[in-house]
């Protein structure tokens, strides 16, 4: 292992550790987590019992919230506060003295904290799969890029967070700025409803943004709501907004580095 | 060649301009105003390598803002500065790899973390290799008692343990140039003498040491140049024992007589001294020049007159030297 892949790895465990060293907000996700997923299945269940709607029947719902459920697990799970506490009280000044990217750095420790949901996303999928039995993927390759979508979720939200946190450098506070991030994420991703089910200006409105990658994405490539071809270009457009956040927020950082004002000790 | 050098160093805030009260409040709200406010002014500094400086000032005077300018933290509104030849804040990574910093009040420990996560993580931040690692390690616990909170939470340490700690991740890699701001800010007497006692093994193995502090203390003990600043501007620039030498003129007698002392009568007889009260009756305080008079013969002619019971001898400290200086009694 490279020694910067070697610091990457030491960032993402330490973080991972740190996760884990709160064993009730573990156990805390995991009961909201799979609470809300039960909440969501009964809700389903019920407004489809009369038949599909905008192309969502009772199995392919099943499988939808189940997909929505570990996305929202690992994105709402991931440790921003911590890179958000750090700039509001001025420990980025001892981060500054460090002799690594400042970005890779936090990047490293958001999909280490990321990992950390792990746990609740496998416990909260086993009991989901026995109580719900869901679907399989359309296909086997189906199921292979919806893997590879939950996989590029990990730098789609590393990218959104960290923007959002960054902006602390202005605004000189980060709970209106989550609020904000959280609600968008929530609505555009498709977690709280699918976006079919939205009219279709504000689907437009959704797909202009990087959110539907969230939940929307993996979830149509494994029920095959797309085939091979439009799965790849979805990938596609998920893999350039992670590309296109990350160097975004390089611009930002380092224009935002110049808000750096810590004053006294 | 300097190791450190400043020149022209100015750092420049824009700070809101409000007025008091729910009226300033609103005010401030529909029509923003800003005043600058310059906390670094012009700083020219200078440090050779193996120079062990004490930066002091007052509360607010600018020291941990140029330590934060020198380490690349802040970009400087004006002027320049190259540590090792770089410029430490657009060549900030390359920088860090050879300086090591501990503010006092921030600590760089992992909280919900065991010591030794945090210093494994430095560890491979620096690329120290596994021996390396091993014999400082090994050298702290020696001299800072690190082995006995290794395994503990950083949030369950006592302020000393933290400080030890911090310094332990400030020095992993063995840098060629290090920053202390405040290090031994809210500490006990006993942790402070271990960790001068440190420092000053630190400054002899020939490292390049810049410390800030409000304890005069640890700059006796530790530093040989000493500059201060105030209101942003350095007010003294030179050697600890030159700045003593130039400003403390005056030494002083304290002398116990066998009864109460009459300071007006003392004064008539021997009017060449100043004399003043003790803090009990029968103790007072001369003091002489000692430009002017060898203490040999102030402590000849006041013993052989007055007799007492008990004397000591002092002479003002480096700190009322500095507090002068703040006072802007003494000039550069």
């Amino acid at each position: 292992m490279s020694s910067a892949l070697a610091v990457d790895r030491a960032f993402a465990v330490i973080a991972f550790k740190r996760r884990l060293a709160y064993k009730t907000q573990w156990l805390v996700g995991l009961v909201l987590g799979g609470g809300a997923m039960l909440v969501s299945m009964a809700m389903w269940r019920e407004l489809l019992s009369g038949g599909a709607l905008s192309g969502y029947d009772w199995d392919a719902m099943r499988a939808y919230v189940i997909i929505g459920f570990i996305t929202a697990t690992m994105v709402f799970g991931a440790a921003d506060w911590q890179i958000a506490d750090r700039i509001l009280d001025g420990h980025v000044a001892v981060d500054l003295t460090k002799p690594v990217d400042f970005q890779r750095a936090r990047a490293a420790e958001f999909v280490g904290s990321m990992c950390s949901t792990i746990p609740t996303v496998a416990v909260g999928v086993a009991g989901a799969w026995l109580l719900f039995d869901p679907p399989g993927p359309a296909s086997a390759t189906a199921g292979v890029l919806t893997a590879a979508s939950l996989v590029l979720v990990f730098p789609l939200a590393f990218g959104i967070t960290y923007l959002t946190v960054l902006v602390c450098f202005w605004t000189k506070r980060y709970l209106g700025v989550m609020w904000l991030r959280e609600a968008l994420l929530a609505f555009f991703s498709g977690m709280m409803i699918p976006l079919a089910f939205m009219p279709s200006w504000l689907q437009a409105v959704a797909w202009a943004l990087p959110f539907p990658h969230f939940t929307t994405t993996p979830s149509a490539i494994y029920l095959g709501h797309v085939d091979t071809a439009g799965a790849l270009g979805l990938l596609a457009a998920e893999a350039a907004w992670a590309a296109g956040l990350w160097f975004g927020a390089r611009l930002v950082f380092n224009h935002a580095v110049k808000k750096v004002t810590v004053h006294g000790g | 060649m300097p190791i450190l050098e400043a020149r022209s160093l100015t750092k420049t805030f824009r700070r809101p301009d409000k007025a008091s009260g729910f009226k300033g409040a609103v005010k401030h709200l529909v029509q923003r105003k800003y005043k600058n406010y310059t906390a670094v002014d012009g700083i020219d500094l200078s440090i050779e390598p193996g120079e062990s400086v004490a930066y002091v000032g007052p509360n607010g005077a600018g020291k941990s803002t140029t330590v934060k300018l020198l380490t690349g933290i802040l970009r400087p509104s004006e002027g320049t500065v190259r540590v090792m030849g770089r410029d430490p804040h657009t060549e900030r990574i390359a920088n860090a790899h050879d300086i090591g910093v501990l503010f006092g009040q921030r600590t760089q420990l992992w909280w919900d973390l065991p010591v030794e996560e945090s210093l494994k993580l430095l560890k491979h931040m620096y690329g120290v290799s596994d021996a390396d690692y091993q014999a400082r390690i090994a050298k702290f616990d020696e001299l800072l008692d690190l082995g006995e909170f290794m395994p503990a939470l950083a949030r369950t340490l006592s302020l000393g343990q933290r400080m030890r700690a911090d310094l332990a991740c400030a020095l992993i890699h063995a840098p060629k140039m290090v920053y202390l701001d405040e290090p031994t800010i809210g500490l006990d007497i006993s942790v402070k003498d271990r960790l001068r006692a440190f420092l000053r093994e630190l400054v002899d193995d020939g490292t390049t040491l810049l410390l800030t502090s409000h304890d005069l203390a640890d700059i006796e003990e530790v530093c040989e140049r000493i500059v201060v600043i105030d209101k942003g501007a350095i007010a003294y620039d030179g050697p600890i024992q030159q700045l003593k030498a130039h400003y403390i003129t005056t030494k002083a007698v304290h002398l116990i007589l066998e009864g109460p002392a009459d300071v007006p009568a003392l004064a008539g007889k021997f009017p060449d001294y100043e004399w003043a009260a003790g803090e009990s009756p029968s103790e007072v305080v001369v003091t002489y020049e000692s430009n002017r008079f060898t203490t040999a013969e102030v402590l000849g002619g006041l013993t052989s007159q007055l007799a007492p019971r008990d004397l000591s001898l002092s002479e003002p400290s480096i700190e009322d030297v500095i507090r002068r200086l703040y006072a802007g009694e003494l000039t550069k």
